[in-house]
């Protein structure tokens, strides 16, 4: 019996809720933070499992569908450039294999930009009604880009085998850059929830901005050298994130290390700041999404 | 910061709304048997001076979200007594403080800010000015299910959804199996929730919710769920948490919920706070605002609009009103009083057992039937040609207590022919004084005897 003993034993947490700018109480504030972080794993692992297993439940192919965009990629890509209509410079692995393995990367980070916009209007009717650490809904939809990438690893798995890719020991350090570049597609895309809950241009913008940027990032052609594009693609911040897990996974020579932690460190402080305006800005947006 | 809003709500500041209500309150038995344990008088919850402003056009408010995101993200953002276009008070200073296992009902029509109120409650939105402080685990039973999914079996959602609730998985293990038992759901456990019927899902989004053990639980019109047999197992379930120290804030428009729960009520009124006070006084307000409406309504006597004689099935409805004991016309009858409710009828043709069934009903307590009287379950049946007549019922002395109701007039041939009928016609009971304790009003003389006197006498 949970009797009136349960309320005096334990320590009651006290919650004040004020209009005032909590950005003013940074320290409250950083501690609230890292609390409901921590708080917001083990909801996140249970939206998790909610949500892939309503997913593949409602699926007769499941995983086959995260295979299939990078293969046909790399299908008419390659025919292409066999075919000459494509001028496509020399590329360190296979054609094929370079297509796949970087339309994978390029995948999980449109994932990782477009989730936390898709996850939070997901969750509004929920998020309008209970008050739950919002960093769940983040870390669940996290969680699903890595079950994601997890999916494609076989099938670069399979591809390194059939093209006998040679690997480094460096490949251990992949995941490194391959969170990095997670972080900067999250750091976007948090920044952007928000505001994208409230106006529905986010949504359609970021569509329209992921399919160009697609062709400033190295993915279906080797980094160009020279020339005003090869600046552009240079100071593109997937890029050498991009380039360098690819590097990582197989030669094993980061060709640009400084641009690789400039970018890094974008997509960590970006990533820090986002979590803060989206902490702060939620609450306003649940007040405008429901009446 | 917090420590110091420890003793925030002085309980003889004048913002209190407590601080000049007596303490004792007929309705609130239980807090008798709490009078000596110090624990009972533990503030919970307290809210200071607390408005929230709304804006009536999407497109501005969503602008408005923007630009307080913005005032906030630069640290400026302080309490602001300003309207902006467009936009008014949703709640306009409202205080009140709860204590440790005490019921506050809420109570006002729809769009006076109740949901609102819960809504800073529960943390979901920031008031524009005043402040909110609690101790403990707040439960919102606002949305039941909320994050059920369909696709996903009743076991699984169980575990989705009270990990929503703020529930860790060994306290979800260990609560598991009373809340399939309390849901009612049995083997259906294992199927997907798409395939419960909606009593069945709400059952279990109920159980779920009253299942994290909160130390105030805020109940937004949620009672209504399920059949009787299980919002009876609901009200059950609330009183021993009551019981148990929980705290709650009860929204609902069913009073006899309220009035058997609360202890204390809140009466708002388009964002304002009205009064506070007893359960029972605020219901009263209430129902008599509510009446005060109502009232204009419906004047007697009501004349019904004309039938073709296409339409006319023999006899029709013409008018229908109240009569005193003088035989004079009166708009409100009066608790105690002598009253016919007459219904003047137009009858086409021969009807052999001409019959009148009355019923009055009163929507503050879930529209339940309060009287229902019919001549022809009296044995007295009237054979008439046609012509026009007064159909009455007359009560020696009229039993309702003061109060709103509804009432609807039948005329039968026997008792199961309808020949027409009019239904939900509102009317007012006054009564001299309050007398509105109990069921019914019972007409009675007070006495005293000196036995030795009349023992003399004999």
């Amino acid at each position: 019996m949970t009797g009136r003993n349960r309320h005096l034993n334990r320590d009651l947490p006290e919650t004040l809720y004020t209009p005032e700018s909590r950005i003013r109480h940074p320290k409250q504030l950083w501690r609230d933070m890292k609390r409901d972080l921590l708080a917001s794993r083990e909801l996140a692992w249970r939206l998790l499992v909610r949500d892939l297993s309503s997913q593949y439940r409602q699926s007769l192919l499941g995983v086959f569908w995260a295979f299939v965009p990078p293969i046909v990629a790399a299908v008419g890509l390659t025919l292409a450039n066999n075919a000459d209509i494509l001028n496509i410079g020399e590329t360190d692995l296979p054609y094929p294999a370079y297509v796949m393995f970087s339309m994978a990367l390029w995948q999980t980070f449109v994932e990782s930009l477009m989730g936390p916009v898709q996850a939070v209007i997901a969750a509004k009717p929920m998020l309008a009604r209970i008050n739950f650490p919002r960093e769940a809904i983040i870390l669940s939809q996290l969680g699903q880009v890595g079950f994601n990438f997890g999916v494609k690893l076989i099938l670069i798995t399979v591809m390194f085998l059939w093209f006998r890719i040679p690997v480094t020991w460096t490949v251990l350090l992949a995941p490194v850059a391959l969170i990095h570049l997670i972080a900067l597609g999250t750091a976007i895309g948090l920044l952007l929830a928000p505001l994208g809950t409230l106006y529905e241009d986010v949504t359609r913008g970021l569509t329209l901005v992921t399919s160009a940027w697609l062709f400033f990032t190295p993915v279906i052609y080797p980094p160009p050298q020279s020339g005003l594009f090869a600046l552009l693609v240079q100071w593109n911040p997937v890029t050498p994130l991009l380039v360098t897990v690819r590097e990582l996974a197989t030669t094993g020579v980061v060709s640009s290390p400084v641009h690789f932690w400039l970018a890094s460190l974008l997509a960590m402080g970006g990533l820090l700041v986002s979590w803060l305006i989206y902490r702060i800005a939620m609450p306003f947006v649940i007040e405008r999404i429901s009446a | 910061m917090i420590e110091r809003l420890t003793n925030y709500p002085v309980p003889n500041s004048p913002s209190n709304p407590w601080s000049d209500l007596p303490s004792d309150s007929s309705s609130d038995s239980s807090s008798d048997s709490r009078l000596g344990q110090p624990e009972s008088s533990e503030i919970v919850l307290s809210v200071q001076g607390v408005s929230k402003k709304f804006c009536r056009s999407l497109k501005r408010s969503l602008f408005y979200g923007i630009q307080d995101i913005a005032t906030e993200l630069v640290g400026m953002r302080q309490p602001n007594p300003q309207l902006r276009y467009n936009e008014f008070w949703a709640l306009k200073d409202v205080s009140f403080t709860l204590r440790r296992g005490e019921a506050l009902g809420l109570v006002g029509a729809n769009g006076s800010g109740k949901t609102t109120l819960l809504r800073i409650i529960s943390g979901l939105i920031r008031p524009d000015t005043g402040s909110i402080w609690l101790k403990g685990r707040v439960a919102p039973l606002i949305a039941l299910g909320a994050g059920f999914s369909p696709i996903l079996t009743g076991r699984e959602n169980i575990y989705a959804n009270m990990s929503i609730l703020g529930l860790s998985k060994s306290e979800i293990d260990a609560r598991f199996e009373q809340v399939v038992e309390f849901a009612e759901i049995g083997d259906a456990i294992d199927a997907p929730v798409q395939s419960y019927s909606s009593g069945m899902a709400a059952r279990l989004g109920f159980a779920c919710a009253i299942h994290t053990d909160p130390d105030i639980l805020l109940i937004d019109e949620v009672l209504a769920v399920g059949d009787a047999k299980f919002r009876s197992k609901c009200e059950r379930k609330l009183a021993e948490l009551l019981q148990n120290g929980t705290s709650f804030v009860l929204v609902s428009h069913f009073f006899q919920g309220i009035l058997n729960t609360c202890h204390q009520g809140i009466y708002l009124s388009k964002g304002n706070l009205v009064a506070a006070g007893s359960a029972r006084e605020i219901m009263d307000l209430y129902e008599q605002d509510l009446f005060s409406i109502k009232r204009q309504a419906t004047r007697f006597p009501l004349a019904l609009p004309a039938k073709t004689a296409t339409e006319s099935t023999g006899a029709d409805l013409a008018s229908i009103y109240f009569k005193d004991a003088e035989a004079e016309l009166i708009e409100t009858p009066v608790s105690g009083e002598p009253l016919s409710i007459c219904a003047r009828c137009l009858v086409r043709r021969p009807i052999q057992a001409a019959s009148l069934f009355v019923a009055i009903y009163q929507p503050a307590k879930d529209n339940s039937l309060v009287l229902h009287l019919s001549s022809a379950y009296d044995q007295e049946t009237f054979a008439v040609e046609a012509g026009e007549y007064e159909l009455r019922v007359d009560l020696p002395c009229l039993g309702l207590l003061p109060g709103s109701y509804t009432l609807s007039v039948y005329v039968k041939d026997g008792s199961l022919y309808m020949l027409d009928a009019h239904e939900s016609i509102p009317f007012t009971v006054n009564g001299s004084d309050k007398l509105n304790r109990g069921q019914y009003y019972q007409p009675r003389q007070w006495q005293i005897s000196n036995l030795q006197i009349s023992s003399l006498e004999e």
